[in-house]
């Protein structure tokens, strides 16, 4: 049988869109240019979040352990400790949890301070990702926009996004779908980490708590979405793992770029959903 | 006279040739039975037996009677006997009237194999009216919907048919390959009839409210009319229908449950049954109801933020 219209879904939603997917029990894949090298923008805190894992299972950290994020170690975002204002103290686990149900970027470089972008590195080379780099932290990607532009947010004009090296993959925080839905796939196959670890990561992640692009496209009470959204100017992207009232379970990744530069592009977001569902029904036909 | 009964003292007395050992046979005395014969014979017009002396002999007359009267003597017989037998070799079976064409010939076929001697006479009624049947005894044995509230009753054991949703070919949910209950939204339901199927009724309802669907309107009938307008979609097992699409629904939250039941469990009823569980197994989709699986609600951080 033919594969889903993901060309025409993507086009028709005003995105160029690149997708992969995979029944985590059969192997069975279902893919739109998956191999494309593409900016992960805040899907990078899921490595993060594994390396910590890692770490605490090595015994090199203790997730309890408490870390005081101060005023001056805050990166600029809209969510958790980026927003607020005083000193905070909490563990590293709860930090890591901020990171990604609301891809707190302060919490995640605190978070990154710690565990070292040489590390997350290493263990995506030891996973045998080609593809998957961290690069720079949270606060520097935020950063380097204003620098390239010459000027702070909103980026609209199509010049800034062309020097912005956030956006470029060899110089940013990079992935591939099809690389970013087989790193779900380790945490539910419990390889990513401790069988104990790769159980609590799945905890948070379904704790994701922007519905509006994976989840979007499974409507269901009787369907689990975990998953983490990244977002950079005209990028939008979700990976995550779709669980089945039957036990299937299917890790997907989707990254669009769309072709206007407007902030609120409800359709970009959502296509992320439905053509996250074609490609579930796909594999289930 | 009774002229079978004394053809029959005839046929024994010509197998025995002699009055009292004859008598014994037809447990009575040896004077009657001689003045039955003789009766006999008047009415024939002719001597069937020389009485000459102690012995006893057909004549030629009797002789050539003989086989006619046993012929006629063993027709009455069997006559009698199909007569009581028939009474139960007919089994009343009511079906409910959207089970598929097929499982009802399944089980026709089956029973005619399992139980040659037994005429299965099938009735499709609803659910609601077999129970009044059964108590009635208008019919033998019924598969019925459950729940089903029905004292006196027996039942079978509990199969479980899960539902796919029927739905016009031009319908864009067609395209899909499995669809969810919510995606039905908008759209009018066709079910049997609700007195016919109460039980039913109310607990596949609350199962769509439950998933988020809550049709605008519920027709009700067994005919897929409707559903080829594109006017509603209907709940089945899966079908081949032309000009309609079968899509199985995601999780399975529709299912069906069916039992043989009886007021009375006869062997015919019980080889009925079992015949039943098998045939319903094998073509019509069911499984034991164990089988079903239960349903698991996925916490989403919005739903309480």
């Amino acid at each position: 049988m033919t594969g889903p219209a993901f060309a025409e879904l993507f086009r028709v939603a005003g995105v160029t869109g690149w997708l992969f997917a995979a029944d985590l029990d059969s192997g069975r894949e279902v893919g739109h240019d998956p191999d494309e090298w593409l900016p992960m923008a805040s899907m990078f805190k899921v490595a993060l979040m594994v390396e910590l894992c890692r770490q605490a299972d090595a015994g090199l950290l203790d997730l309890t352990g408490r870390v005081t994020v101060t005023a001056a170690d805050r990166a600029a975002g809209p969510t958790g400790l980026s927003a607020m204002h005083d000193d905070v103290t909490m563990s590293l686990r709860d930090l890591a949890y901020l990171m990604i149900a609301v891809s707190d970027n302060t919490a995640a470089d605190a978070l990154l301070s710690r565990v070292g972008m040489d590390a997350v590195n290493a263990m995506l080379e030891g996973f045998g990702f080609e593809a998957t780099r961290v690069l720079m932290t949270a606060g520097e990607t935020n950063g380097s926009m204003a620098v390239d532009t010459g000027h702070g947010w909103p980026y609209l004009d199509p010049e800034d996004l062309a020097r912005m090296r956030a956006l470029d993959p060899a110089r940013t925080n990079r992935s591939t779908p099809r690389e970013l839905a087989r790193l779900f796939g380790l945490i539910w196959h419990d390889e990513a980490a401790s069988p104990e670890s790769c159980a609590w990561m799945r905890t948070v992640l379904n704790l994701q708590v922007w519905p509006h692009r994976l989840a979007a496209g499974f409507p269901y009470d009787d369907v689990a979405v975990s998953g983490k959204t990244g977002t950079l100017p005209t990028m939008r992207g979700e990976a995550g793992v779709v669980e089945y009232p039957d036990g299937g379970r299917y890790a997907v990744a989707v990254i669009t770029r769309a072709f206007s530069a407007a902030l609120n592009h409800p359709r970009a977001d959502a296509v992320i959903g439905t053509a996250a569902r074609m490609a579930v029904d796909h594999l289930r036909r | 006279m009774d002229l079978v009964r004394h053809l029959r003292y005839f046929t024994v007395v010509a197998e025995e040739l002699h009055f009292g050992n004859a008598a014994i046979r037809l447990g009575m005395a040896q004077p009657p039975l001689s003045q039955r014969i003789k009766r006999l014979e008047e009415e024939l017009g002719v001597r069937l037996f020389d009485r000459g002396g102690r012995q006893v002999r057909l004549t030629e007359a009797g002789r050539l009677l003989l086989g006619e009267a046993r012929e006629i003597v063993a027709r009455v017989d069997r006559l009698h006997e199909l007569a009581r037998h028939g009474e139960g070799a007919v089994l009343k079976v009511g079906v409910p009237p959207d089970l598929a064409a097929a499982a009802i010939a399944a089980l026709v076929e089956g029973f005619r194999e399992t139980s040659p001697g037994v005429r299965l006479a099938p009735a499709e009624i609803w659910t609601a009216d077999q129970v009044t049947a059964l108590a009635g005894g208008t019919i033998d044995v019924g598969l019925v919907r459950h729940p089903v509230n029905a004292p006196g009753l027996g039942f079978g054991p509990l199969l479980v048919q899960p539902q796919g949703v029927l739905l016009a070919e031009s319908d864009p949910l067609a395209r899909a390959g499995e669809l969810h209950l919510a995606d039905l939204g908008g759209r009018e339901l066709l079910m049997p009839p609700r007195e016919g199927e109460p039980g039913m009724h109310a607990e596949t309802l609350a199962e769509c409210r439950r998933h988020g669907y809550v049709p605008g309107q519920v027709h009700q009938g067994a005919g897929l009319g409707l559903v080829l307008a594109g006017m509603a979609v209907a709940f089945a097992p899966r079908a081949e229908v032309p000009g309609l699409a079968w899509r199985p629904l995601l999780g399975s939250p529709i299912a069906y449950k069916v039992s043989t039941a009886w007021r009375a469990e006869t062997e015919a009823v019980k080889g009925f049954s079992a015949l039943a569980v098998r045939i319903l197994k094998e073509r019509a989709g069911m499984t034991d109801e164990a089988a079903a699986p239960v349903r698991r609600v996925s916490r989403r951080p919005g739903m309480l933020a």
